[in-house]
């Protein structure tokens, strides 16, 4: 059966069990659904910019805290159901990466990661002290008596999930495109890429804007599940933490890896906090084990191990190298020429 | 004048805060690497000192730095050969980084488990409160002890680098890593005794920082921040750079503090992020 049938096929059937599961689940797990599928999103915004664009960012927080953040305000403004503002998420989010990105972008490697998280720190530092969103003790949903409350924890669900499946099939288009090949060709070696045309500039913006409104997007669905923000949780570190240690166990520059990992994550969320009863801390550092652990063992993540034992390819936008045919032509054409 | 004793008292603090980047400056030198958890092993050394200042109530707590300086070392010694080693040669540049800032979740989550969340310090008594009127200015002895010593170690440092048989070693490892193997020389051993410098001196600053103001398992992210500016905006590979940094930052921090009292890092990270918009080629430019 050729790929593109087994991927229409699982999307139709994702699609389907997506507007169906609030029908079957109650509403602990549909919330808990919720969150995986958002932290999912985040997960592959941060790996579209670190595993594809060679960016890793410690403040991608802040793109959060300002989707949110904008979501809150402007439905507060406007007097309008939340959900009818929620585009204003990512471009808000995207807004504040284009313009960030001229003062980043002059930094590589761990200078650029680090000045993410200054940044970060500063946004976090000026949304405490501003009284007009709240300050430290941050600010409810302002237009929650609008929302149905009937049909709001399968709205967030249908609204997580089909962000969910639109950015993954998008990654998807993406990383198959010209463009795709050249943020990759990008990452692998940005003097080479540079030689044969492609735009480094260019094509690191594009990344690290789309990836800002994508978790600016997730950022507000999130808060708008809770119906209240604070600048402590909006900006918390751990965020990146998260979508860190999701990329990196499931498997870095991969679009399945982030999937592994969120199912790692959430599985050992709830077998250490549930059954064994410990801590979010110790949560924590069991995860931080493993990750390390998966950077020392396989560096290149869980998913690209498995890939290569079982032999399966389920969202692979690799290239196939020339099949042998077609090798086999190109020694005879190059003797005609010689001889 | 309320002025000029600000902003002594910020160049005072800015000796410290050098201390802070010196240890992040000599791992980056010397392999490369970003050691984020930096900041959590300072932490970690400053609760190893209220730990046993507390079981050693009679002794002087800033005697316990002579203890905390060896078991950072040791640590050091043991987190490089036993984690970063592994990655340090890696092709892809942020493989350090991101296993540090593993390494760094880890550290925190333990320290809030073992230690508790709550807020601590180090009391050193009257030291801590004894204070030198020069020309009607209020300078406190205990920075002052802390710019001398910063200075000392500085300057300790930079002749160990340039004058021994071990400095000799390390500039050349820090240069050509893989010619060195010609000479004799182990580069991952090299490596062991860097971190576990690094992180000594590190010790020194987490201590000294503990007396002077609180902290808790979460100051470790605050305290890396403050060395990466300290470390960026002295300009790389010049230790006299890092306490040019450190005091440039502790100023505009206390002048930030006069301004509005619960400012807390802003503007010294404003300071930091204005450094970087106007002289960006200048601040990143490293030695090679």
């Amino acid at each position: 059966m050729p790929t593109r049938t087994i991927l229409v096929a699982s999307a139709i059937l994702l699609v389907a069990a997506i507007a169906g599961a609030p029908l079957v689940l109650n509403e602990g797990f549909l919330r808990l659904a919720t969150e995986c599928l958002l932290l999912l999103t985040m997960a592959q915004m941060w790996n579209l910019l670190a595993g594809y664009a060679g960016l890793v960012s410690l403040g991608h927080q802040v793109f959060i805290a300002f989707g949110a953040y904008a979501l809150f305000l402007t439905s507060g403004w406007l007097e309008v159901t939340p959900i009818w503002v929620l585009p204003v998420a990512p471009l808000v989010a995207g807004a504040v990466a284009a313009i960030i990105a001229f003062p980043l972008f002059r930094l590589r490697d761990a200078y650029f990661s680090i000045a993410m998280w200054v940044f970060a720190e500063i946004i976090g530092a000026f949304t405490m002290k501003s009284q007009a969103v709240g300050g430290t003790s941050g600010v409810p949903l302002a237009t929650s008596r609008l929302i149905d409350f009937d049909w709001f924890e399968p709205t967030m669900f249908w609204l997580a999930g089909g962000l969910t499946l639109v950015t993954i099939a998008a990654l998807y288009r993406m990383m198959t495109s010209s463009f795709g090949l050249g943020l990759m060709s990008v990452r692998d070696n940005d003097l080479a890429a540079m030689s044969v045309g492609v735009d480094v500039r260019l094509n690191r913006f594009v990344a690290f804007v789309l990836s800002a409104a994508g978790c600016g997007f997730a950022g507000a669905l999130n808060f708008m599940g809770n119906l209240f923000i604070a600048p402590l949780a909006a900006f918390d570190v751990n965020w990146s933490v998260y979508m860190m240690f999701i990329v990196i166990i499931g498997g870095i520059g991969t679009l399945e890896g982030p999937i592994l990992g969120v199912i790692i994550f959430f599985g050992l969320r709830e077998l250490m906090t549930g059954p064994l009863g410990l801590s979010g801390g110790w949560y924590l550092v069991g995860l931080g084990i493993i990750a390390v652990v998966v950077m020392i063992v396989a560096p290149r993540g869980l998913w690209p191990a498995l890939r290569d034992r079982i032999g399966v390819r389920l969202l692979d936008v690799h290239r196939a190298a020339p099949r042998p045919a077609a090798a086999a032509i190109l020694p005879a054409a190059s003797e005609q020429v010689t001889g | 004048m309320i002025w000029v004793e600000t902003l002594i008292n910020g160049a005072l603090l800015g000796g410290l805060y050098g201390l802070l980047g010196i240890g992040l400056a000599l791992v980056f030198g010397v392999m490369r690497v970003v050691n984020i958890a930096h900041g959590e092993f300072m932490v970690l050394s400053a609760f190893c000192a209220v730990l046993l200042a507390n079981l050693f109530p009679q002794a002087s707590p800033l005697l316990m730095l002579i203890p905390v300086i060896a078991l950072s070392f040791a640590v050091g010694w043991l987190y490089q050969a036993a984690i970063v080693n592994r990655v340090v040669t890696s092709p892809d540049p942020l493989s350090p980084l991101l296993l540090t800032f593993g390494v760094s979740v880890i550290l925190r989550n333990v320290m809030v488990e073992v230690f508790g969340a709550d807020v601590r310090s180090l009391q050193v008594g009257e030291l801590s409160r004894a204070s030198l009127e020069v020309a009607g200015l209020n300078i406190g002895i205990m920075p002052l002890l802390t710019l001398v010593l910063a200075a000392l170690l500085f300057m300790a440092l930079q002749l160990v680098l340039r004058h021994t048989e071990f400095g000799r070693i390390v500039r050349a490892t820090a240069d050509r890593r893989d010619i060195v193997r010609l000479s004799g020389v182990k580069p991952d051993r090299v490596y062991n005794y860097v971190m576990g410098l690094s992180l000594a001196l590190g010790a020194i600053g987490g201590v000294l920082l503990a007396v002077r103001s609180s902290f808790t398992p979460f100051s470790g992210a605050e305290r890396l921040l403050i060395a990466f500016e300290v470390v960026v905006l002295g300009g790389l590979g010049s230790f006299w750079g890092a306490l040019l940094g450190g005091i440039a930052l502790g100023m505009a921090q206390l002048i930030g503090l006069k301004i509005d009292p619960n400012a807390g890092l802003l503007y010294a990270h404003h300071l930091f992020f204005i450094m970087l918009l106007i002289r960006p080629s200048g601040l990143v430019s490293s030695r090679v």
